[in-house]
């Protein structure tokens, strides 16, 4: 394959003029689930063979994907990519730039301590249809149950035109598992995902027991929730909420694609943004993590990026475009959903850095207030607002946790919000999730549990 | 690459339904799919992107004794590759549980004839083509306000064909075009930053207006500019199609699906004949659609697709079926069963959602409207309670109307609610009707929303 691919390239070095050529070789193999009320909705096998090609011609790309692995319809694909590139051209201003990287040879090889793909399909129904029992059995009132699985195992093959050649495992093993409960008109819904690049092992860990015992509890819970007020309140988020808040709130800021295109931190590299207790890093080498991999789709390898140091903005998340803007080095963050998508900057695994607060100690700021435990949908803006949907939410009266609440939502600016925060936990936990960005990348997000003086709760009471 | 004739993708389709069964399916289901897409991409304020995409796959769907396996593969030209996923699609089937509710695949039905869904100059267009029309919408941008950063956006065709056959008979083929362009923009005045601003044009036959694409991203832009606090009350809103595209998606879309009524998920569930929503409201799920972005002859199961009535003046009416939800409630399937190409089992999903327009124009709905707010653009309603319908979303941002004129933007403002609550306090539905992705709809007035402020 890679004989191939090292062909390709030079073609476009050579024979149509670029500066610069990329290919990227899949073999993906998937399994997939549905399940709904503990009928298998289908199971789903998938076979995938594609070629991603780049090329950079006077300072323009040109992207070609093809489902195929055949020399001529690559030569043709490439050839038509050069040709496009040439046209985009025509009326740049700035030409684009790569900032340098090392080149590298490398075999990554995937150790699972049990492999999806050597797990019979029948084991897989059985694990899902334990999550639906779980939830299920759990209450008369839970409703529905959804059980999605994938699992995606392959090899890629990374070439460029400057001499790296990079054969990279896949493997991902996800599931996502929802719970609706209904009683006396109130509807709730409830959802948890589960994600790893170790191996079919993480439902040792996160095992249908504790995982559906969790979605079940809290789509019960919230039925006897009320509205929360809308207006602005001290809150303490959980580290479910905490990651999403990190990604959304600060870390699409800090992808440097989003910078440079007016994004609020680009006039605040250098400068302080938050307390001195905000400390945030993008983390592509956390052992097993849904966002971890050795090599981004550029080729460079994956680092451990310090975002916030001490309120400061110490760093940004590059490709190798960007970077060079910057004069800097690629941070790794390049990433492809797969061969159909060009790469681009994407977080891997976010986080805040703990402190010294226990949980106690957090609530016992909070007169009156909110604890938001886990999270449902987020979403950033580039002027700096933020939005994190809720699912399980307590009031807090006097420094206790109080009666649940439903369907409430936190919003504000992150440049205001990241000042507020007023004490940090030392616990620590890592989510993982899924993130769009026209293309959908797997990460994890988390941190500690923490305490914001001031944000806008939007509730309808 | 050349495209795939309709005559290669239904011998395709029909040969692997036949292999299906030879194998030993006792049922079989195939979908063949192909899309060749070329984008100009603007990023920065330049155009220094393209890409084509060629993507081309077959789905196999098989039953044996009631249990269900699907397998896909992107190789198509080889029957090798063919005979794997079929064998694939029968292992997983054979691992599977068996569904009592299982009555197999959809039957042959004739189909109707759409308009307005393929046009070769669409299909014909060169990356030159592209880029001139990529230039002339930055152009006009620039043309507006120097304050104005266009950020990203860009100009596609596409090429659609798909094929389905199956055991009972069914044999499709239907062919389509979609061109877009479309701009993101902010703007930038000292230290402040507007929310990022979108206009697009997108149609399935060459109907486009980069000029006014430019423009129009660029006004908003700059008139999110001028911004002052507003306080936290009820409120009326008038919610143009951005901003109904994304609260109705996750919500009101959900309730009118039969799986989600079958599965208890819906709250309109034992509700049909009631009234659901204020009687200006009209709601009608066409397939058919001329030009319409989800107008196909048939849905993902080679069903034909029709014009069905969801909610008319207030009342609802009908749910929408695929045919496995159809047969599970004794009825037939509504041509609703949608798919994500051949990667994806077919799903319950809505085609062009049209909410039909009322009377007064746009115009007339703002200039009578005292004291409210005009929302384009949302943040979070994907984390709305797809189930009870409440929301807790962010405009961004959202505008002031004041004696009927826009005056300022408003930053950070939550709106909250429940949606089925909003449906009956909309008290005007203006004429200005516009297609937004799976959305037909004109703007919409709803009555006390609450907003919270800062």
């Amino acid at each position: 394959m890679k004989d191939v691919l090292t062909k390709i390239n030079k073609a476009a070095t050579g024979k149509f003029g670029a500066q610069y050529a990329e290919a990227r070789a899949q073999k993906l193999f998937k399994t997939m689930l549905t399940l709904k009320e503990g009928r298998v909705e289908a199971a789903k096998q998938g076979i995938e063979n594609g070629v991603a090609l780049r090329v950079l011609v006077n300072g323009a790309w040109g992207f070609a994907s093809v489902g195929s692995l055949n020399e001529e319809i690559l030569t043709d694909a490439l050839s038509n990519a050069c040709k496009m590139a040439k046209t985009a051209s025509l009326r740049l201003k700035t030409p684009i730039k790569l900032a340098p990287a090392k080149t590298v040879t490398d075999n990554v090889k995937a150790k699972p301590k049990k492999n999806p793909s050597e797990i019979p399909m029948e084991d897989k129904i059985k694990n899902a249809l334990a999550f639906n029992g779980a939830i299920l059995g759990f209450d008369k009132r839970v409703k529905s149950c959804s059980v999605d699985y994938l699992d995606l195992t392959g090899t890629n093959f990374f070439v460029n035109s400057e001499g790296s050649s990079i054969e990279q495992d896949k493997l991902y093993v996800w599931s996502r598992i929802t719970a609706s409960a209904q009683s006396q008109g109130v509807f709730t819904f409830s959802r948890e995902e589960i994600g790893s690049t170790a191996g079919y092992e993480v439902f040792d860990t996160s095992t249908p027991q504790v995982i559906g015992e969790m979605v079940a509890k809290r789509a019960i819970a919230q039925l006897n929730a009320k509205a929360p007020k809308g207006g602005s309140f001290p809150v303490v988020l959980g580290p479910n909420v905490v990651g999403v808040f990190v990604h959304e709130a600060f870390g699409h800021l800090a992808e440097a694609d989003l910078a440079l295109s007016g994004g609020v931190l680009s006039t605040n590299f250098g400068k302080k943004i938050g307390s001195d207790l905000v400390t945030f890093y993008d983390d592509g080498t956390v052992d097993g993590a849904f966002g971890s991999f050795k090599y981004d789709d550029e080729g460079v390898a994956a680092q451990k990026t310090l975002l916030i140091n001490n309120g400061v903005v110490s760093g940004l998340m590059h490709n190798r475009e960007t970077a060079q803007k910057f004069n800097t080095a690629s941070t790794g963050n390049a990433r492809a959903e797969d061969f159909r998508v060009e790469p681009i900057i994407r977080m891997r695994n976010t986080y805040m850095a703990p402190r010294d607060h226990s949980f106690d100690e957090l609530l016992g700021g909070v007169k009156s207030g909110y604890y938001f435990k886990s999270f449902r949908g987020g979403q950033a803006n580039l002027d700096g607002t933020f939005q994190v949907g809720v699912q399980e939410g307590y009031e807090i009266i006097n420094g206790e946790i109080g009666e649940p609440v439903r369907d409430a939502s936190i919003s504000g600016s992150t440049l205001e919000t990241l000042f507020k925060v007023d004490a940090v936990g030392k616990d620590f936990q890592l989510w993982p999730g899924r993130c769009g960005k026209g293309q959908t990348a797997f990460i994890c997000d988390g941190g500690p549990h923490i305490r914001i003086k001031e944000v806008v709760v939007g509730g309808s009471a | 690459m050349a495209v795939l004739e309709s005559n290669e993708m239904l011998s395709l389709a029909e040969k692997t339904v036949k292999l299906a069964l030879k194998k030993g399916a006792a049922e079989a289901e195939v979908y063949v799919y192909e899309g060749q897409a070329t984008n100009i991409g603007i990023d920065l304020g330049q155009i220094s992107k393209s890409n084509r995409i060629i993507d081309r796959g077959v789905g196999v769907r098989v039953s044996t004794n009631k249990t269900i396996g699907f397998a896909y593969t992107n190789i198509v030209d080889d029957q090798e590759a063919l005979e794997n996923i079929v064998s694939r699609a029968l292992s997983a089937a054979k691992a599977s549980k068996p569904d009592p509710d299982w009555k197999g695949f959809a039957p042959k039905k004739p189909y109707s004839s759409i308009e307005k869904t393929f046009d070769s100059k669409v299909a014909d267009l060169g990356s030159e083509d592209l880029v001139n029309v990529a230039s002339t919408m930055l152009d006009s941008a620039g043309q507006v306000n120097k304050k104005v950063m266009a950020i990203e956006g860009g100009v596609g065709n596409a090429y659609i064909s798909n094929a389905i056959a199956n055991s009972n008979g069914i044999s499709g083929f239907d062919k389509g075009t979609v061109i877009e362009c479309s701009l993101a923009t902010l703007a930038k005045d000292g230290n402040t930053v507007t929310p990022v601003c979108f206009e697009f044009n997108a149609a399935r036959t060459y109907n486009l207006d980069p000029a006014w694409v430019g423009r129009e991203a660029a006004k908003l832009a700059v008139s999110a500019l001028k911004t002052k606090p507003i306080e936290t009350k009820s409120t009326k809103l008038i919610l143009t199609q951005f901003a109904l595209q994304d609260l109705l998606s996750y919500t009101l879309v959900n309730a009118v699906k039969a799986d989600s009524v079958q599965r208890n998920q819906s709250p309109f569930k034992d509700k049909i004949g009631q009234k659901v929503a204020s009687e200006d409201l009209t709601i009608y799920d066409d397939g058919l659609f001329p030009s319409g972005m989800r107008t196909w002859m048939f849905d993902g199961e080679g069903v034909p697709h029709q014009k069905t009535p969801l909610i008319e003046k207030g009342v609802l009416r009908n749910f929408l079926y695929d045919d496995y939800s159809a047969k599970k409630d004794g009825k037939e399937s509504t041509g609703n069963a949608s798919r994500a190409g051949y990667l994806s089992t077919p799903s319950v999903d809505i085609t062009n959602f049209h909410i039909m327009p009322g009377t007064k124009s746009s115009d007339e709905m703002l200039s009578q409207v005292d004291d409210g707010l005009i929302i384009y653009y949302l943040q979070g309603a994907h984390s709305s309670n797809p189930v009870s319908g409440e929301f807790s979303v962010v405009a961004t941002p959202a505008w002031k109307i004041k004696n009927g004129e826009i005056t300022y933007a408003s930053r950070g403002v939550m709106l909250a609610g429940n949606i089925f609550e909003v449906l009956k306090n909309i008290s005007v539905i203006a004429s200005n009707e516009r297609q937004m992705g799976q959305l037909i709809s004109p703007w919409i007035q709803v009555e006390n929303v609450k907003v919270i402020g800062k």
